[in-house]
């Protein structure tokens, strides 16, 4: 018998039938997660129901020596589910229960397949819900937001992933369970910050416990339009300068704006606008009025074009769905894009995006621009159609050029869609080698035999002199040099 | 065993033209599948994969599949067949796509493909072949299969059947189905004639198209919707040579069949030349308005099917745009509303039947969780796909509120399966089409009571 058919076969009896894909046309649909210029094959995906199944075929693989990776709804944007080759995958889509709410202490228990927003909708007949939406909330799950320390767009006011989840149970490598977490600042080493965000590297997340927090007494969301992007920019510094702490700040350019008005949720933006910006804000019934007027007035100051507030819950939404479907609505305007994920000091927004606009003159690609701008956290769509010769990769060059304008001026080249296989040579471009060495000595307490999510997310430290061209980190220059 | 990873080898470096594997005319069209960007959005939008968990069983997983044929990465076979046609072809993935992406249309140009690689064998190519071809397509044979549907209930054979336990040797799900068979009326193409006028002042004239499900099962749900139509103004033509809309032969990827009905509607209606031609079946009223796609290489006729096309409205749409009056009488029900799927996701009428019922005088509605799922009838699915369209109509019927009496929808597939639903589970609410209610409510102007 070969090595994969031991495997199915184990795995089949541990699970059960329905719960094992192991031939070549089933599989071909897990070679790739939400980001789909890089693909591998899995040697198999398996579908555990329960923390037990999850520890039982964990044990198996690990004493195997067969790598393995969590995936969640597989709509990570930075291939951290995806394969190298020869990887089985454990997909937590079963495990998709709800298993506690209480209100009382404002926590709420959930499987890893859970679905973000479904969490909002089942508790929201009790005035509460879940802060972190990403824009894949509808589809995304709770653990792949935990692997991925996923933001959003209220992000800005409420924190990301880490900053809500209170205890989780994992699986370890070698298949046993453990808890961590559980009370708020527990004594010790903060291991839920660091399994938070570990890209299914350091465990497998079974149990999640999160903070839900008392809907808002009150929230108003304007849309004001821009001749220019850097006009929006200056609009977004002005807001924070004048202490208001919106709720959300979003900004859409020329090309995402096409894209979304042609694709299926228009809301009517006015045709040639340069640049748009979604702004809200919530809190305390009392106070609301003037903050809303407040940003109109500073909105007004740096030209704007059109604001306007929405009348109602029903416009808010639509809105919110407009800005939300962004990235899919790319599929109207080109057969394919990638996205990237740098961060940037707000107050360097117009710069780094007129740098950004001068990489796409000169490539040749159109590049939407579509992101959080009140927290600097840029994602510049790149628009490729992976037909035409050499595209692909030219489209991979512009995005790691764009993390470097961000790595230029002291920012970041993630804000919360993770490293996973996209950046990993970026990664370079904000830690030296010694640093990325020992990060992974961190990652090999938890991972000894880099079974667990092989190889993401760290490139191979350098050695030999083999290291890419580093911008913006003089220090890796330096030890490279030394080597 | 380690891999030894190398981020160059992942990168997809150029797809290939789509020729691949698809050697039959109408493959999967290019310019539908490039426009997926695989973003997942479609995913908890699915029944399948709700059920399943499995990405092959998900839209953005199915169109994966798709391009993979088409980059003749894998083949025609038993492995790409089975998600192609476990798809409900519900469109629910559609209203969630953010780029618009026609799924409905590619699983279709699929299964074209499927159906000519690996035509179906045995008795069950020779049950489809009867039906599709044999059938549906001779509107005499299937008025005739009607008739003997009645006669069977009428002269007590039925009954024998039933008291016999002669229907344990069809398969469960066929046994249900029989026990919740509507009585057969008489289909509404014999019985009334060729133009029906308005009553009182006229407002608007269409031609009907009757359906051969909603025909001969539902007759009364079509004689319904004749009256409401003439009572609101509207004078209804019933053009005699009208034949099956051709969506089961679509959806069974029999696309020769379903292209050579669709050009004999076009004809037939295009000649009668009115305005607009209602449907109360949603499935068929979406076939009818997807003609165009489905005759996108015929020269003849695609811009003959775009003119069809424009005129064809769901009848709660048609009424809600053209002009209705909301009954004076009061019908006092509480009343839910399932969404079919044909009519919500693949026409985008959500809000006129809930609206025309809202209007009736007494009607209290209550709101259905899910409405829009699909409740897993999707044609004939539920008789070839028995397992995964009770695990759907279970979850339906266990989300229907406790305290309704009626629920109402506007597509004969889902009314047999809600009926089969109603009854597995041992409930009573009544099953009625949107046009039923509005009728009951008419006549009872007249003075009737409401029971």
């Amino acid at each position: 018998m070969t090595e994969k058919a031991e495997m199915v076969e184990e795995m089949i009896r541990q699970l059960g039938d329905d719960a094992v894909l192991h031939r070549k046309e089933d599989l071909l649909t897990y070679e790739c997660d939400g980001l789909t210029v890089y693909r591998g094959m899995p040697l198999a995906v398996v579908f555990p129901s329960s923390t037990e199944e999850v520890s039982g075929v964990v044990k198996w693989l690990h004493e195997h020596e067969i790598p393995f990776i969590p995936r969640g709804a597989g709509t990570g944007l930075s291939g951290g589910a995806t394969p190298f080759g020869g990887e089985v995958i454990i997909s937590l889509v079963r495990m998709k229960r709800l298993l506690d709410v209480d209100y009382d202490n404002r926590e709420a228990v959930v499987q890893p397949g859970y679905i973000n927003l479904t969490l909002t909708n089942s508790i929201t007949h009790k005035g509460f819900y879940y802060a972190p939406d990403p824009s894949s909330q509808a589809c995304c799950t709770i653990g792949g937001n935990v692997a991925e320390n996923a933001g959003g767009a209220h992000c800005l006011k409420y924190g990301v992933t880490t900053n809500h989840v209170l205890g989780l149970e994992v699986v370890l490598h070698n298949g046993e369970i453990v808890e961590i977490g559980g009370v708020p600042d527990a004594p010790g080493y903060d291991l839920m910050g660091l399994v938070t965000g570990s890209e299914g590297t350091l465990g497998i997340v079974t149990s999640i416990t999160v903070r839900i927090l008392k809907n808002p007494e009150a929230e108003e969301t304007a849309m004001a339009y821009f001749d220019s992007v850097e006009d929006a920019s200056y609009a977004v510094s002005g807001i924070i300068a004048a202490g208001i702490v919106p709720a959300a700040i979003e900004m859409m350019d020329e090309i995402a704006i096409q894209g979304v008005e042609r694709a299926t949720n228009p809301v009517g933006h006015p045709e040639g606008s340069k640049a748009v910006l979604i702004m809200e804000v919530d809190g305390i019934a009392t106070g609301i009025e003037e903050q809303i007027e407040e940003m109109v007035s500073v909105c007004e100051r740096h030209n704007v074009v059109d604001i306007k507030v929405a009348k109602n819950d029903r416009e808010r939404g639509r809105w919110w769905a407009n800005r939300k479907t962004a990235f899919g609505a790319m599929g109207a305007i080109s057969p394919a894009y990638l996205v990237q994920d740098g961060v940037i000091p707000r107050s360097r927004l117009s710069e780094v995006l007129a740098h950004i606009a001068d990489i796409s003159a000169e490539s040749g690609l159109r590049i939407a621009n579509v992101f959080h701008a009140g927290d600097g956290n840029l994602h510049p769509l790149i628009l490729f159609d992976a037909r035409n010769e050499g595209e692909t990769d030219l489209a991979l060059d512009v995005g790691s050029r764009t993390l470097e304008a961000c790595t230029a001026v002291g920012g970041s080249i993630t804000g919360e869609h993770g490293v996973g296989i996209e950046k990993k040579e970026d990664m370079r471009l904000v830690f030296s080698d010694e640093e990325i060495e020992r990060q992974i000595t961190v990652r090999s307490v938890f991972n000894p035999h880099n079974l667990l999510n092989l190889d993401k997310q760290f490139p191979k430290p350098a050695r030999c002199g083999e290291v890419k061209q580093a911008v913006g980190s003089g220090e890796a220059h330096q030890v490279a040099e030394q080597r | 065993m380690t891999t030894e990873p190398s981020l160059a080898n992942l990168v997809v470096k150029k797809n290939e033209p789509p020729v691949g594997n698809y050697l039959w005319e109408d493959p999967p069209d290019e310019d539908k599948f490039s426009a997926c960007v695989h973003c997942g959005l479609c995913l908890e939008a699915c029944p399948t994969y709700q059920e399943l968990g499995h990405e092959h069983q998900s839209p953005r997983g199915r169109i994966h599949s798709i391009v993979a044929v088409a980059e003749g990465k894998i083949d025609i076979n038993e492995a790409f067949e089975d998600p192609m046609f476990t798809c409900l072809d519900c469109r629910a993935c559609e209203t969630a796509c953010p780029a618009g992406v026609q799924v409905g249309a590619l699983i279709e140009e699929a299964r074209g493909q499927v159906r000519q690689a690996r035509p179906l064998k045995g008795w069950q190519g020779l049950v489809s072949r009867f039906f599709l071809r044999g059938v549906f397509p001779h509107t005499k044979r299937l008025h005739t299969l009607g008739m003997l549907t009645k006669i069977y209930q009428k002269s007590g054979a039925q009954t024998v059947v039933r008291k016999s336990g002669a229907k344990k040797v069809l398969p469960d799900h066929l046994g249900a189905m029989e026990a919740i068979m509507p009585d057969v009326g008489r289909p509404v193409l014999k019985t009334h004639p060729e133009r029906i006028p308005a009553e009182g002042e006229q407002k608007g004239s269409v031609s009907m198209f009757t359906g051969c499900i909603m025909d001969v099962m539902y007759s009364d749900v079509n004689e319904a919707t004749v009256r409401v139509l003439t009572k609101n103004g509207h004078s209804v033509e019933m053009p005699k040579q009208q034949q099956c809309c051709g969506a089961l032969h679509v959806h069974a990827g029999d696309r020769e069949m379903g292209k050579k009905l669709a050009r004999e509607n076009i004809d037939t209606f295009l000649e009668a030349d009115a305005d607009h031609v209602v449907v109360n079946a949603a499935g068929c009223g979406c076939a009818l308005r997807e003609y165009p796609e489905l005759l996108q290489n015929d020269d003849e006729y695609r811009e003959k099917a775009e003119r069809f096309a424009e005129k064809v409205l769901d009848v709660s749409k048609y009424l809600y745009d053209y002009g209705y009056r909301a009954p004076e009488a009061e019908l006092r029900k509480r009343v839910t509303y399932h969404d079919a799927c044909h009519l919500a996701h693949g026409q985008g009428v959500w809000d006129e039947p809930r609206d025309l019922l809202e209007d009736i005088p007494g009607v209290e509605m209550v709101p259905l969780p899910n409405a829009d799922r699909c409740c897993g009838s999707a044609g004939i699915y539920n008789i070839t796909h028995p397992d995964m369209a009770g695990r759907l109509l279970d979850r339906k019927i266990e989300e229907v509120p406790d305290d309704v009496e009626m629920i109402s929808m506007g597509n004969p597939g889902c009314m047999l399966q809600m009926a089969m639903g109603v009854m597995n589970h041992g409930r009573d609410e009544a099953i009625v089409h949107t046009m039923q209610l509005l009728d009951w409510a008419y006549q009872l102007e007249g003075g009737e009571t409401d029971d």
